[in-house]
């Protein structure tokens, strides 16, 4: 299991926001891998700084100070016409609010980051298939967003961060603007793609239910890494996995062991 | 505190939103302009010799500044909606935190009137200076000479500035005040989600068909138009003017309406073999103008009217040429004795440098006289001369007239060569026999037909005895008032006249200037100064000055109001156009962001938008450009005495290329914000 390749390595990461009297600390010196093909989970309380990692990971934040390693490049500290090479090319997108551009059909949308890397779009057209098919969005390639559910954006979103083969796709919470059912069929999608073709998942929740379907979670409080799950595959149920996770949650809540 | 917070807040908008408070400015400059007219040297010196004309202009320009309110009131309104949904979220907060609506409302009309105080402060000594400026340009130009120049401050044009300036300002602020209260705190919070929902394509199929058609009825309208205008124009009939006008606009709104259509369809066509984001740009074009085409067309038919305005303007300025063709500068009406002791008086005789009598008179039989003399006239020679030109509605006209013309005015031929001689022209040289044919009239003449004519050396009978008419037509003016017409006269050789008419009979007398005086004094200071000296004495006169101020007003009133109108439709329709499109961008910020984390660079992005303006302008201005070929064509046929000629042709490519300037720079300007809003959204922390 350890043979796995690291995708991506995180080392030592701080980040401090405002300064003097402001002073917050929102990580304080994480270190973690993520490994080829897993599907990882990052769980923690509103203001554990969950969040501020993945952003970090993004590039949409720069750390204080600490390393972010993406097959063997630091980039952390890229910048420009680096960083646009990096985003939407070696990292795929899936964000709480969609972030579809309304005003471009579905195959437009998911199209876009190749066309923005400037790539022939003519020989993408099986990937584009295939991809739509799997996500079941293969009837909508014509349709504007605003004619779809909820659930149905979240997976064009979906096929738009698989579309270049990136390298990690980071998931911001997102089934949290989808109802239970999209939610499971989401999560599916994802299992399925993450199963069949080792894509790297990183996903931020704080969702039990969508984090079982990860393979590793780690649990952050205060800027460190508390606790970490992993799911005894593939003999462990989705179902016995939650409420191994619920129990650390209601720990890092204040839960028995925080008792006084 | 609160003023502090007002003062603030507008101070953050002037930066935010420059274009704006530079239009701002622009109007105020325009308003003071328009309204300080009758304060300028000409128009005051032209209400001393043409009040009438004068008052009736002064008289429209209140019209003029009303129309100009009601614009300036849509450019406010439209920039402080901008700004208002710019700071929707910030205007939630203060609801939120407890800030009473009546305060709210308070608060942003007390920054719109502190901005307009700014705007003032700025605007008014600019104008002010401004018109100086075009006070003793134009003074001088037509040689009012500067030296009775005073600085004036036309202080009722000041307040009705700054009048007018505030009424818009609040009636626009009012009116969006009471829009925001009807707004929960909540609403405005979120105002860009809920808004960039609306903003979404409409599916294909029937609603494609629709503005397909309504863009091939647009181009159709258009065209009619076009044609119409052309053909028909001529006419003058006030419907037909209507229809060319309704059919044209509706053709414009037409075209706009079905435009987001082909847009469509390009990328629709191009969806899957470009790079980069120029599907974004399209997509982002289709949207601006599937819910902007009624601004866009507003804005594409303000730019039209501008160029026109512009090209009226000039054209009015090049074709009357107030020093031109000035032969006599005083004509008098009395006997040799009175003429003579005038230019002799002392107040008179410094200035005089030629006097001479010019002998004109109506050949037909005075009733009192007993003559043995034979009065008999006939055109007869000429109207066959006429007669044998290619049939057309002038030839019928002028047979028509010469038939109708009865006796003509006979101008001696020692007069005119004395006229010549003063004004320093080659003398007339008649052969025996021979007359010439004049007229003081020939921008209305059909002068054209008249000299084919005249080449077939037609003759006339005069007192039984046959003329040979000579073969250039003459129209150098002999008196000094051109409000007396010779529409048919003909130049005679002087033996002939004195032999009809004696000396006492004839009782006009002209007069020149010296030229040492007109320099010094420049034309209009000096001739004011001889027509003061000339009314002290209580004698009656025609000057060059009556008419060459009549020409000189709708000189000045024609271009002053046409460039007037031009500049302020002008901003109105780049402004409209520009914050259009800044609000589109700000509403649909998000994916701007969007295409960041997909790995656009910023560069990129901004080019993207960049073009985006490009594009939208050049909708607008190409449809305007093409319109405005075929207005300025029915304008120049329209008006036969708008002569085209090389140099007016130039100065109207001048005039076309300043308009192109003005926008390439408004464009720039728009860019550069739309820029600098792109590269805020993508800082890293």
């Amino acid at each position: 299991m350890h043979t796995s390749k690291k995708v991506l390595e995180v080392k030592e990461l701080h980040k401090i926001f405002g300064n003097g009297q402001s002073e917050t600390k929102a990580l304080n010196g994480i270190t973690c891998d993520v490994l080829e093909g897993e599907f990882l989970g990052i769980m923690g309380a509103s203001g554990s700084g969950k969040t501020t990692l993945l952003n970090i990971i993004a590039t949409m934040l720069k750390p204080t100070s600490g390393k972010i390693i993406l097959d063997g490049q630091n980039i952390s500290s890229f910048k420009g016409s680096q960083l646009a090479a990096y985003r939407g090319n070696q990292i795929g997108y899936l964000f709480q609010q969609f972030e579809l551009i309304d005003n471009l059909t579905v195959k437009e949308n998911i199209l876009l980051p190749l066309a923005i890397h400037g790539n022939n779009l003519n020989t993408q057209q099986q990937a584009l298939q295939q991809l739509t098919t799997q996500l079941d969005i293969d009837e909508l390639l014509h349709k504007f967003p605003s004619h779809l559910s909820g659930g149905q954006k979240q997976r064009v979103a979906a096929a738009r961060a698989l579309i270049s083969n990136p390298r990690i796709v980071l998931a911001d919470e997102p089934t949290g603007a989808l109802d239970t059912k999209n939610a499971k069929i989401l999560m599916e999608k994802l299992t399925e793609h993450n199963q069949q073709h080792a894509s790297t998942i990183l996903m931020v929740t704080h969702d039990a239910n969508a984090a079982s379907y990860c393979s590793r979670i780690l649990f952050i409080q205060d800027g460190v890494i508390f606790h970490e799950l992993r799911k005894n595959k593939p003999e462990e149920s989705n179902s016995t996995f939650y409420e191994r996770i619920v129990m650390v949650m209601a720990q890092l809540a204040g839960g028995s062991s925080n008792v006084l | 505190m609160f003023f502090n917070l007002v003062k603030r807040n507008s101070h953050q908008l002037r930066k935010e939103n420059g274009v704006y408070f530079a239009s701002l400015i622009v109007a105020i400059v325009a308003f003071y302009a328009i309204l300080s007219l009758g304060e300028q040297d000409v128009m005051r010196y032209l209400k001393t010799i043409e009040s009438h004309a004068v008052e009736r202009l002064l008289l429209l320009i209140p019209v003029l500044y009303m129309v100009s309110l009601v614009f300036v009131f849509f450019l406010v309104y439209f920039a402080n909606r901008y700004q208002l949904q710019q700071r929707s979220h910030e205007l939630g907060l203060y609801l939120l935190m407890g800030m009473k609506q009546q305060k709210l409302s308070l608060m942003l009309i007390s920054e719109t009137m502190w901005n307009s105080i700014i705007a003032l402060v700025i605007g008014l000594p600019i104008s002010w200076f401004l018109t100086e400026l075009i006070n003793l340009a134009t003074a001088r130009l037509v040689g009012l000479g500067i030296i009775g120049h005073v600085l004036r401050i036309s202080w009722s044009g000041m307040a009705l500035t700054i009048i007018g300036f505030f009424v818009v300002q609040l009636l626009a602020m009012l009116l969006l005040s009471a829009k925001l209260s009807s707004k929960e705190p909540l609403e405005l919070l979120h105002e860009d989600k809920a808004k960039a929902q609306q903003l979404t394509t409409p599916k294909h199929g029937i609603i494609s068909i629709l503005s397909g058609f309504s863009l091939l009825l647009g181009m159709t309208a258009l065209c009619i138009a076009y044609g119409m205008s052309i053909l028909y124009l001529r006419e003058l009939h006030y419907l037909t003017f209507a229809l060319i006008l309704f059919v044209g606009i509706s053709g414009t709104f037409l075209l706009f309406h079905g435009l987001g259509n082909i847009i469509g369809v390009y990328v629709k066509r191009k969806s899957t073999s470009s790079t980069g984001l120029a599907m974004f740009t399209a997509r982002q074009l289709q949207e601006n103008v599937l819910y902007q085409w009624s601004s866009l067309a507003i804005s594409s038919l303000l730019m039209l009217v501008a160029i026109i305005c512009f090209t009226f303007g000039t054209s009015i300025a090049l074709n009357n040429t107030p020093a031109e063709n000035r032969t006599v500068d005083y004509t008098f009406s009395g006997t040799q004795q009175e003429m003579e002791a005038l230019v002799t008086s002392d107040a008179i005789a410094p200035y005089v440098d030629h006097y001479y009598e010019m002998a004109l008179h109506n050949f037909y039989i005075p009733e009192e006289k007993t003559t043995t003399l034979s009065y008999q006239f006939s055109w007869d020679g000429l109207i066959q001369a006429v007669e044998q030109q290619p049939a057309s509605e002038i030839k019928e006209n002028l047979v028509n007239n010469l038939s109708m013309a009865g006796t003509p005015y006979f101008i001696s031929l020692a007069s005119y060569n004395a006229m010549l001689e003063t004004a320093g022209k080659k003398p007339l040289q008649l052969a025996s026999n021979e007359v010439a044919l004049y007229t003081s009239d020939a921008r209305t003449f059909p002068y054209n037909l008249l000299k084919q004519a005249l080449k077939k050396q037609p003759t006339l009978e005069i007192a039984e005895q046959h003329y040979t008419l000579s073969e250039t037509l003459y129209s150098v003016p002999i008196v000094a008032d051109r409000a007396i017409q010779l529409s048919y006269a003909l130049i005679v050789p002087t033996d002939l006249f004195d032999r009809y008419f004696s000396a006492d009979e004839n009782n006009f007398w002209n007069m020149t200037l010296k030229e040492a005086f007109i320099e010094e004094k420049g034309l209009m200071q000096a001739m004011f100064e001889v027509d003061q000296q000339l009314d002290s004495l209580g004698v009656d006169y025609e000057s060059y000055l009556t008419n060459m101020g009549r020409q000189l007003f709708y000189t000045v009133a024609g271009s002053y109001t046409t460039f007037y109108l031009g500049v302020l439709f002008l901003i109105v329709a780049n402004t409209v156009l520009g914050l259009n499109f800044l609000m589109q961008q700000q509403r649909t910020r998000q994916r701007y962001e969007t295409l960041a984390m997909l790995g656009s660079d910023v560069e990129q992005i901004c080019a993207s938008a960049r073009q985006q303006i490009w594009l939208y302008f050049m909708l607008a201005i190409s449809v305007a450009f093409i319109s405005s070929i075929v207005g300025i064509w029915s304008l120049v046929t329209l008006m036969p005495t708008t002569v085209v000629n090389l140099q007016s042709g130039i100065t109207m490519s001048l005039v076309m290329l300043l308009v192109i300037g003005i926008e390439i720079s408004y464009i720039r300007i728009i860019q550069r914000k739309s820029n600098t809003e792109i590269r805020k959204l993508n800082e890293i922390e």
